[in-house]
């Protein structure tokens, strides 16, 4: 089973002498960081991120699920992110989100962009030794009923357009062989009857006491009530078949890898 | 000499019927005034008032109101909706608003403050206080828990560790008093406790190198009459529980963030004190470092303690004591006892003699690992000390929101957290300013739920629950109608039958109910609830009752 972890409560570590930072000035207009090659800059940043942001990142940067703040370990695996783009984010704060503007000095900035550096998720870093051309068409048969890369495919599994950004080699092939080992939040399955008798099988996107808000296997967005629902079973197993050797060669992966892989360099 | 016409007469009596009216319409002596200390001691003898935290000093959030009934709840709807514009970063909209002839006194999270008609949901003044570009954050979270009233003065605390006194028919400020230095970490957020010509008040900040403090102010010249400090001086009762070390006692934490609770007739207030600094890294603190994750009774007076009962003796999981005490008199084992109760973040339920701090009865209330049982010496049997696992989270297993106690029905009703987590400590950098945890930890998400559980008091057994899917951090109100109103993560705001804890009514309110608990009152003959939720405060009644 899954046990999806998360630091929630800061982590404390020994500060570093900050003065020198001072001397970093005005950065703001840089696109590099100033700070990048000096190791002490990630740690002072954790420290002030443990002080100052890990209330709604959590302690690790990983996001706090219940409040809905976003995983920071991920932010470098958008398209356009760049260390100034973060730099400008954590100054100007997101209109209109929760998410506000920091006075801090440019110096400790920088240092909240080195941390969020360091914690960054590794993804796939090696080239995947597979053949593109193949991969698209083994995607397109296997996987785009239920999952899209750049706007084309199903909704029922992630959008996998940046995935190999997102997840290390080794954790692709487990998702592919093995798909119910662990199943990211909003993808959990679940399947009931309803009062009109329909047998539903699908993924539940939120849930309260009272309600359940599904994609059912159609891809279609549905809202129930629980108390009309009989036979709710929720066990555990991914709507995503598992995909062994005798369906999915090993090359053929490779090569579904490689055609994900070479999404990023479009 | 000449008659008056019958004329002149009707005219006479009917401008002085008018004036009497109007008069009497716009204002009479009490609503000039305000309320007074005895008002608040009367509670919720008058049905349109709702003038302290808790609705009256005793802290069981127990309205006697009964328009809205277990029959008639399915029929509730929102009368109006108060958008607050201010958003509340990583919690909630945690206040309880204040009613008086009409007028809602509402704070709101970064200091934001109202006064709104409560019929409409209109807004007469805002207020906004200009907070310091390099707010410490001593209380984890920009939230604040409401106002005190006194007359016609309203008090608030501010993030940035002040007490502020203002005008509640204008928004203006009369006076304010700075607590403490905000960028040590202190700050404040709790609900002033306004008693006769005393504003009490307590100090967040446990996270960080501050040592705790309830303070009395009074109300007029804003003059501090006494303070307590929950941490001892060197050589002070209760510093024997500490290291010989006069510096970690000035930054012991022992946050005092809560509403406390009063007993006029023993003039005893009391209050809960938070988790010791650091928060999991203790080998700097050996020993029980009291007062921390304790409940002090104080004499309102003079602030000097009367008695203590520490809960989490060496609290090493951020398990702050910081709950309203629950005070009712009732019949223990036969007899006539005045008792002050508390669901702790531990995991027990303790019920205290609060005459004289004896434990009568100490459960637990939750699958707490921490440990089962209280030893005949009042001390928990300890048997996990976080290392290994699925002990309540340091959310805790219920928190700071308030619970209520059903006197008919002897229940304690509270919001249960079910968690597990793993606790990892490390010697923290100890720097003004900045948090001071000593540590991570570990929650395992895919475990925790959370549950409304109904209490019997004399006990401490389950007598009903209901399940919610996840932790939930929303308080309880009840109603002598047989009601119990309380909020869950997931946003709905519900009702249920206090006898057996059935649903019976439920609304979306669109964001998660953190931190806050129901308060209700009688305008224009209908019985209205609020409940704040995300950036709003919605208020509901019957449509025909």
């Amino acid at each position: 089973m899954n046990r999806s972890r998360h630091f929630a409560i800061y982590q404390s570590i020994p500060v570093l002498a900050l003065v020198w930072l001072a001397s970093a000035g005005s950065a703001y207009a840089q696109a590099v960081n100033p700070l990048q090659s000096d190791p002490r800059a990630a740690l002072a940043g954790g420290t002030i991120f443990r002080a100052q942001c890990a209330t709604c990142h959590g302690a690790d940067a990983k996001g706090l699920e219940t409040i809905d703040a976003p995983d920071l370990t991920l932010i470098w695996t958008r398209s356009g992110s760049t260390e100034e783009s973060v730099f400008r984010t954590i100054r100007e704060g997101i209109a209109g989100s929760i998410m506000p503007p920091h006075g801090f000095p440019d110096a400790e900035v920088w240092m909240l962009v080195s941390y969020l550096r360091s914690v960054a998720v590794e993804g796939t870093t090696d080239r995947i030794a597979g053949n593109t051309e193949r991969g698209a068409g083994l995607f397109n048969d296997n996987c785009s009923r239920c999952h899209r890369v750049d706007g084309t495919g199903g909704s029922l599994g992630p959008d996998l357009s940046n995935i190999t950004r997102r997840r290390p080699l080794d954790a692709l092939f487990v998702s592919v062989r093995n798909p119910s080992a662990s199943i990211a939040r909003r993808y959990k399955p679940v399947a009931f009857l309803t009062a009109e008798n329909e047998r539903v099988q699908g993924t539940i996107k939120s849930e309260d006491a009272f309600s359940l808000q599904v994609m059912d296997s159609n891809q279609i967005l549905r809202g129930f009530t629980k108390t009309e629902l009989t036979d709710l079973t929720r066990d555990g197993q991914s709507l995503m078949p598992a995909f062994e050797v005798n369906m999915l060669s090993e090359s053929e992966l490779n090569d579904i890898l490689t055609y994900l892989q070479s999404n990023h360099d479009r | 000499m000449k008659k008056p016409s019958i004329r002149v007469l009707v005219f006479v009596g009917t401008l002085v019927s008018s004036l009497s009216l109007s008069w009497s319409s716009i204002a009479n002596a009490q609503d000039l005034d305000g309320p007074s200390f005895e008002d608040i001691l009367d509670g919720f003898s008058d049905p349109s008032r709702w003038l302290t935290y808790s609705g009256d000093y005793s802290g069981t959030r127990h309205s006697p109101l009964s328009q809205i009934t277990p029959d008639n709840v399915d029929q509730l709807r929102p009368v109006w909706t108060f958008q607050t514009g201010t958003t509340t970063r990583g919690r909630g909209f945690e206040t309880t608003p204040l009613v008086d002839n009409g007028v809602l006194y509402v704070t709101g999270s970064n200091n934001y403050a109202w006064a709104i008609d409560a019929r409409t949901g209109r807004a007469f003044w805002q207020y906004r206080r200009n907070l310091p570009n390099d707010l410490t954050y001593g209380a984890s979270a920009p939230v604040n828990r409401g106002f005190g009233m006194l007359g016609n003065q309203l008090f608030m605390l501010t993030l940035d560790a002040h007490l502020m006194s203002f005008d509640r028919r204008t928004g203006d400020v009369l006076w304010e008093r700075e607590l403490a230095d905000y960028q040590v970490g202190y700050s404040a957020t709790m609900a002033p406790l306004v008693l006769d010509n005393k504003v009490i008040v307590g100090i967040s900040g446990g996270e960080y190198q501050t040592r705790g403090f309830i303070d009395a102010f009074d109300p007029v010249s804003g003059e501090r009459l006494w303070r307590f400090n929950t941490i001892p001086g060197p050589g002070e009762p209760g510093s024997e529980t500490w290291p010989d070390d006069p510096a970690i006692l000035a930054t012991g934490g022992g946050g005092a963030w809560m509403n406390g609770s009063y007993d006029a007739d023993l003039n005893l207030i009391y209050w809960g004190v938070g988790n010791p600094n650091p928060d999991y890294f203790a080998e700097n603190r050996p020993g029980d470092n009291l007062y921390s994750n304790s409940i002090v009774a104080l004499d309102a007076n003079s602030g000097e303690l009367r008695w203590h009962y520490q809960f989490t003796p060496h609290d090493i999981n951020d398990w702050d004591a910081n709950h309203v005490p629950v005070l009712a008199n009732i019949q223990w084992q036969g007899e006539p006892r005045r008792v002050a109760m508390v669901g702790n973040r531990n995991g027990f339920f303790y019920v205290l003699d609060r005459v004289t701090g004896e434990l009568l009865l100490g459960k637990p209330f939750t699958a707490t690992t921490w440990a089962r049982e209280i030893g005949a010496d009042g001390r928990p049997i300890v048997l996990n000390d976080g290392s290994q696992g699925c002990l309540p989270d340091p959310w805790g297993s219920t928190n700071f929101y308030p619970p209520s106690f059903y006197p008919d029905l002897d229940l304690f009703i509270l919001t249960a957290r079910e968690t597990c987590a793993t606790y990892v400590p490390e010697e923290p950098a100890n720097t003004r300013g900045l948090s001071n945890n000593g540590g991570t930890v570990f929650i395992d998400e895919e475990q925790g739920y959370g549950a409304l559980r109904a209490l019997d008091i004399h006990t401490g057994e389950l007598e009903w629950e209901f399940t919610y899917p996840s932790p939930t951090f929303g308080g309880v109100m009840t109603t002598a109608s047989g009601l119990v109103f309380a909020g869950d993560h997931e946003g709905n705001f519900m009702a249920f039958n206090a006898e057996n804890g059935e649903n019976l009514w439920h609304y979306q309110t669109g964001s998660r109910i953190w931190g806050a608990a129901a308060m209700t009152f009688m305008l224009d003959g209908l019985q209205y609830v609020l409940i704040p939720s995300g950036t709003t405060l919605t208020a509901f009644a019957l449509p025909n009752p």
